[in-house]
């Protein structure tokens, strides 16, 4: 075979490169693929792993903002409610307050006329006493005689019903 | 220095009845050179990736163990590491040849008169014997991993056959093993060959800048080599492993 003795083939070299492709193979598999691989495919589940949690962060996150954004409105909405109740509130009391404080000067007014009413009773029967009495006193200077006192009655109560 | 094309690769010394040859010596050197490398490469492991070379290993590895993965499916991890031995045993023999003092750094042999100039290192693939090794490899592999994966009586189905047209592909088929170890081996060995000599050609006609392009050239056919044998073998495997469509109704 003059190829092979040309190519220089040997089957001792052949022999040769297979023990250093299976040494190769043996070495390799040991220090590159295996490790390699393994951190590859650990990377690539939590590569998938974090994916996955960060659409379930997103997904909370949204669910926390609608829940933030309902729970503001409802304070809102309860806030104006209390407001608008205080103003009810108090517009009330002061409605409540005005009336009974016109009742009160109401009735104040009507005690102190009763009053007035009373001492100008008492004052016109007073006066009406006086002047009873003053007129006899000058019927009296005028008859020059002092009057009975049944007289004297009589005159003052002529004098006081012609007065009235 | 004069440029003659040699075949056969030189024996630099013997030691004992195995003739050291420049080839077989570099190949050595290739080993451990891989072998520095990938103990670099995965030096601290971690989750994050750290380091120019342990991304390029990772780059590599992850990308053919895809490609293994979507042509062998569950055999991948089974077929992966021979498939990413035979490529990076490959490219890194294929570019460990580009460096300065491959075939330039060697001793002069007096036989018989004349100086014969014997290279202390030769690119590793130069060598048929380093790749009829290797494709002498794949075959085999590949019919060891068609004998595990289809029992014995599948195996043997493939090649033997009673009906005289699968007979006849049958033996079509065993003459195409042996030329797919043969277009294996040459086409490596051709490639490479052929590039070193077009490169030591280049470089006596002109030794700066010209050559430039071809080494660029080479390092490019010597990765693209590298891949073809390791795909090929890949495809070898998974057609050997297949389980035929006709076997399965007959069971």
């Amino acid at each position: 075979m003059e190829i092979i003795k040309n190519f220089g083939i040997q089957p001792i070299l052949l022999l040769a490169q297979l023990v250093n492709f299976t040494i190769l193979l043996i070495i390799l598999q040991k220090f590159l693929y295996k490790p390699m691989l393994k951190v590859l495919n650990e990377r690539k589940n939590k590569i998938a792993d974090s994916l996955k949690n960060a659409d379930e962060i997103e997904k909370r996150l949204k669910s926390m903002d609608a829940e933030r954004d309902k729970r503001l409105n409802d304070a809102i909405h309860e806030a104006k409610e209390i407001v608008e109740e205080a103003a009810q509130n108090a517009s009330d009391i002061i409605r409540q307050s005005q009336q009974k404080a016109a009742a009160d000067v109401q009735i104040m007014t009507d005690r102190a006329e009763k009053l007035l009413e009373l001492e100008r009773e008492k004052l016109h029967k007073e006066i009406r006493e006086e002047i009873g009495n003053m007129v006899i006193l000058g019927i009296e200077k005028v008859i020059n005689k002092t009057l009975s006192t049944e007289d004297r009655k009589k005159l003052a109560d002529e004098a006081v019903t012609g007065l009235k | 220095m004069q440029n003659t094309i040699v075949l056969a690769p030189e024996i630099i010394f013997h030691i004992g009845p195995l003739p050291i040859t420049n080839t077989l010596f570099t190949s050595w050197i290739v080993m451990i050179v891989l072998i520095i490398l990938s103990k670099l490469s995965t030096k601290n492991m971690s989750l994050i990736p750290n380091g120019l070379l342990r991304n390029i290993f990772e780059l590599t590895i992850e990308g053919f163990y895809d490609l293994t993965e979507s042509l062998a499916h569950s055999r991948a991890a089974m077929f992966f590491p021979f498939l990413m031995t035979f490529f990076l045993y490959i490219v890194i023999g294929n570019w460990l040849g580009l460096f300065p003092g491959f075939s330039t750094i060697g001793f002069f042999n007096d036989v018989g008169g004349h100086m014969d100039f014997i290279p202390l290192l030769r690119s590793m693939n130069t060598d048929l014997n380093m790749t009829l090794a290797l494709a002498l490899i794949s075959a085999f592999l590949t019919h060891f991993f068609s004998i595990r994966y289809l029992g014995i009586k599948g195996y043997l189905a493939h090649w033997f056959n009673l009906n005289p047209l699968f007979m006849f592909v049958g033996i079509l088929e065993i003459i195409s093993e042996v030329t797919k170890v043969i277009s294996l081996s040459f086409r490596l060995f051709g490639n490479i060959f052929a590039g070193e000599v077009v490169m030591s050609t280049i470089s006596t006609l002109a030794a700066f800048f010209v050559p430039l392009p071809f080494y660029f050239l080479e390092i490019l056919a010597g990765v693209i080599q590298a891949a073809v044998f390791m795909i090929l073998t890949m495809v070898f495997m998974v057609l050997l492993t297949e389980k035929h469509i006709g076997e399965e109704e007959s069971r």
